[in-house]
């Protein structure tokens, strides 16, 4: 939790919610073994557990910027190893284009991430929810938070 | 019953194709190009066309307060049109229920004449299908391997989006421009469902399934640097603003541009475009002027890239300039017989009024039973950085075929 620590004040207060989806299977299974390991993460996170990753699109990031979120992540099964088929590619592919749409308007890219976790490893979500927050801290240093126009 | 018709900003296609009221209704119409000196009168039913700006409200308000019904009209009025693409640089183009809630829509670009006259004579309104449903094409929806930006015209039968070329057909309503007719992908122009840019861009994102990905391991085991990787993904579609977003920006829920912006309006809405949807663009905003500014655009990068045209597809060009001057006579004579005369000509060789048909190199389409359409049909073209100009328009393009900078000389479009 360095990184975290060393965060300045501002920057945390300004990072209240971000809204991680996690994926049924390795998603909320590292979630789960980093709860049994009693690791800790940052508290502005919010775990929402949806069946996979591959339900997880455009419409479902704006909703969440649109209702406050500071930023929005997906943390799926690795990439070739999704429980289903590639729902963990598919939500890739959109991810990348929202990613790109940002830039195309101007804003920061790091709002929007997406993540693989291994279920049996609790310190690959929580290495994930760290990098979260690290880049948004960096990207609100340099530009804003997204409200207010980074 | 008493029509008052009025035009905001942009381009006064829309406005034009009212005068079509005339033709089979006994309304009193009155055209008010100029809302700023309009002085105000009780009207049974306000018809408004052209986006809105933050500097319409007064008007807006005069106009709330005399109406009974009001009626937005064209894609600009009701969701922001081509021109709200200029927000990603700023701008405030917005449409017309942000500030009058209770207003009734006629969607579309060029609006419809059949729906506004329905909707003025309180009649049921037209109840359309899906465009897919009209479409002779037929889509699997299977992941592409490619995503083409153009191609070539020898399939008639694929679904566009199944050949990896964009069309917006999926969420959008059958229309009396159908551009899918004329070789053309849909552009989205009359949706039928609420934020239609981000549904279709997640729709395309997961047909873009097959696309390679970059998907090495990094540092930790994750993922953590690849969703920022440049790959084939974010290469094969270099303009995703312009291609989901050109109709609905302002209504998608996507926060306001902050791209610097170049001064003007206009300049902003093409900049960022790609150089093979540039003739497309002009097609639609060009109002009175858009078959030349479209020739314009056309024949600059033409004669610099040494593409040949036909003596044909020449005759047809010329042809479609002389229209464009009958057409600024009818509409200033307000001589509706003779607008709707001079637009059915149009719509016969140029396909529709937004000149789905006209493009780099010929035509997209048969125009005549008898031609033969190799002589004047177009092929896919390269890319060609540099700057071109013809006349009023320069524009200048980079390697990936992006607008970086147009300057258009107003008055002479």
């Amino acid at each position: 939790m360095s990184e975290c620590e060393i965060m300045d004040e501002e920057i945390q207060e300004k990072i209240q919610n971000v809204v991680v989806f996690m994926c049924n299977e390795c998603g909320q299974g590292s979630a789960n073994t980093a709860g049994v390991a009693r690791m800790a993460y940052e508290p502005a996170i919010r775990i929402i557990r949806v069946q996979c990753t591959g339900q997880i699109g455009p419409i479902q990031i704006m909703d969440a910027l649109d209702n406050g979120a500071d930023a929005v992540a997906c943390v799926g099964c690795c990439i070739g190893a999704c429980h289903f088929f590639n729902g963990n590619l598919l939500s890739m592919h959109r991810i990348k284009l929202m990613k790109k749409l940002f830039k195309e308007l101007g804003y920061s890219d790091q709002f929007v991430n997406q993540y693989t976790s291994r279920a049996a490893e609790g310190e690959t979500a929580v290495g994930d929810f760290e990098d979260i927050v690290e880049r948004l801290s960096t990207a609100i240093k340099e530009k804003g938070t997204i409200k207010d126009g980074c | 019953m008493d029509v008052k018709i009025f035009q905001f900003n942009g381009c006064n296609k829309c406005f034009n194709e009212t005068l079509l009221i005339k033709l089979d209704s006994h309304h009193k119409v009155q055209y008010i190009a100029e809302p700023k000196t309009w002085k105000g009168e009780k009207t049974e039913v306000a018809v408004i066309t052209g986006y809105i700006l933050p500097s319409d409200i007064e008007q807006l308000e005069k106009i709330k307060e005399n109406s009974a019904k009001i009626i937005a009209f064209g894609n600009c009025t009701t969701m922001g049109g081509v021109f709200a693409l200029a927000n990603q640089h700023g701008y405030e183009v917005s449409p017309l229920k942000n500030y009058i809630t209770n207003c009734l829509n006629v969607n579309s670009c060029l609006g419809e004449i059949e729906e506004l006259n329905a909707l003025i004579n309180g009649d049921e309104p037209v109840k359309l299908k899906p465009l897919c449903e009209v479409c002779h094409r037929r889509a699997t929806c299977d992941y592409l391997d490619i995503v083409q930006r153009q191609i070539e015209l020898d399939d008639s039968e694929t679904c566009y989006n199944d050949l990896g070329f964009l069309c917006n057909g999926f969420i959008a309503k059958e229309c009396k421009e159908k551009c899918i007719n004329y070789n053309t992908p849909c552009r989205g122009c009359k949706p039928m469902v609420e934020r239609s840019g981000i549904r279709m861009l997640g729709m395309f994102g997961t047909l873009m399934g097959n696309i390679e990905m970059a998907t090495e391991h990094s540092e930790k085991g994750a993922t953590d640097k690849l969703a920022d990787a440049e790959d084939d993904v974010t290469r094969s579609l270099p303009d995703i603003l312009g291609n989901f977003f050109r109709f609905t920006l302002p209504t998608s829920g996507l926060p306001k541009g902050r791209i610097a912006s170049s001064g003007k309006l206009i300049e902003d809405v093409f900049t960022g475009r790609l150089i093979e949807e540039l003739p497309l663009i002009t097609g639609l905003l060009g109002g009175t002027n858009s078959i030349s500014l479209t020739l314009k655009v056309i024949e600059s990068y033409e004669k610099a890239n040494q593409i040949e045209i036909s003596e044909q597809a020449k005759k047809y060009r010329e042809e479609l300039l002389k229209l464009e001057v009958d057409l600024k006579k009818s509409v200033e004579n307000e001589d509706a017989k003779q607008y709707k005369e001079i637009t059915e000509k149009i719509r016969k060789i140029a396909g529709n009024m937004n000149l789905s048909n006209v493009f780099f190199g010929g035509f997209k389409s048969k125009i005549n039973e008898n031609d033969n359409f190799e002589e004047y049909k177009t092929h896919v073209f390269e890319v060609v950085e540099g700057t071109y100009q013809n006349g009023s328009v320069e524009y200048s393009i980079d390697s990936d075929g992006i607008i970086k900078e147009i300057k258009i000389k107003e008055g002479k479009v």
